[in-house]
């Protein structure tokens, strides 16, 4: 091997990957951000079948773009990301949301936390500390009770379980190109993660409210949605978990 | 009574039986799941051509059900295997497709971005 010193900033080939769906007014900016603040990495936008220009803005902006014939979903299009970094051999993957709620400034934290603290995920969380974010109460209690039950069920204080920004190593990109869930992606993730015995650590970020887009969680559907979550991760939680592939590391 | 109910259950069973049937031989249904099909239609119409087991005392002791009562139910349960069936496989078909989906954005990004080098090479030292 040449080169074996790594430093903390040369962790390896780094992927953004962006899903978006019909995010055109937001695409550009998140992609010009993520190059200023991590001009190092990849930018990969998956485009989940958006009906409006997000596909051709982003690569006029430069960006690989990857097209679903039709839209997945946030997980299925989250999982093409990870199958693309895993063809390509990247070594680390960093979700981003097209909506412009998650600042890019921030990936270097958790790109750092990644290193630092030798975990497979590096999850950024709004409710450690005071990152200044403001949203409906009924929203927060939904969160908190969520946060409640996936904490208890992976032995981890997890405070954001449906944030969806979030840095992944070799490891783990491998295991969500092949597994990974459908219906409530971010909060199923983290049991998957603990069923898998990979490590994951939470990493105070600052968001801030989304550029453009309304969330897929309205005031009124969070009790509904966290009900259905609930109820996603207790089916999870009795299905049998994916083995890893390689080297025959037990998952 | 018995015997107009005995002809309409009869006479339905056949025609399913018949639908099947043709469709298996105009390939719109596959076999595996023409099975279940047929095996309805099959003991439908077997209540409806023995109905003096279904009447005897021993059947109305032992399930507490009477004829028509009995082939309703009968037909209910296959319904819902069925309908079960149904559930399984469009699960595994959504799977399918979503994984066909993503191989496809996969190999049409690696295909576009081979275009566009093998565009270069030609066009690049002439």
């Amino acid at each position: 091997m040449i080169g074996d010193k790594v430093s903390v900033n040369d962790q390896g080939k780094i992927l953004v990957i962006v899903p978006a769906y019909n995010e055109e007014g937001s695409v550009e900016k998140v992609i010009e951000e993520v190059r200023t603040h991590l001009s190092k990495a990849d930018i990969l936008i998956v485009n989940d079948g958006s009906t409006d220009h997000t596909s051709e803005k982003a690569r006029a902006c430069g960006a690989v773009v990857l097209d679903l014939p039709f839209n997945l979903g946030i997980g299925g299009a989250m999982q093409a990301g990870y199958q693309y970094a895993k063809e390509k051999g990247y070594d680390i993957a960093v979700q981003v949301d097209a909506d412009g709620q998650h600042n890019p400034k921030e990936i270097p934290k958790l790109l750092h936390a990644l290193e630092a603290k030798k975990v497979d995920v590096a999850i950024g969380s709004r409710f450690i500390g005071d990152s200044g974010y403001r949203s409906s109460t009924m929203r927060r209690v939904g969160i908190s009770i969520l946060s409640y039950v996936i904490s208890m069920i992976v032995r981890q204080k997890i405070t954001d379980p449906t944030s969806g920004f979030r840095a992944a190593n070799r490891r783990t990109i491998q295991l969500f190109a092949s597994e990974y869930p459908q219906d409530y992606p971010e909060p199923e993730v983290v049991v998957l993660l603990h069923q898998c015995h990979l490590k994951m650590v939470e990493v105070p970020v600052g968001m801030s409210e989304r550029y453009s887009g309304e969330s897929s969680i309205t005031k009124i559907r969070s009790i509904y949605y966290m009900v259905k979550v609930l109820l996603a991760i207790f089916v999870d939680y009795f299905k049998q978990p994916p083995l890893l592939e390689k080297e025959g590391e037990g998952c | 009574m018995l015997i107009k109910v005995q002809i309409i259950i009869g006479a339905l069973s056949i025609i399913l039986l018949l639908i099947t049937f043709e469709l298996i031989r105009r390939k719109r249904l596959r076999e595996e799941y023409a099975i279940l099909w047929l095996f309805t239609g099959i003991v439908v119409l077997v209540f409806s051509l023995w109905p003096e087991f279904f009447l005897s005392q021993f059947f109305v002791k032992m399930t507490g059900i009477f004829y028509l009562s009995a082939v309703v139910l009968i037909a209910f349960f296959f319904l819902l295997l069925i309908v079960f069936h149904f559930s399984v496989v469009i699960s595994k078909l959504t799977d399918r497709n979503k994984e066909l989906a993503q191989r496809h954005a996969l190999l049409e990004l690696e295909f576009k971005e081979f275009k566009k080098r093998y565009l270069l090479s030609e066009t690049g030292p002439s």
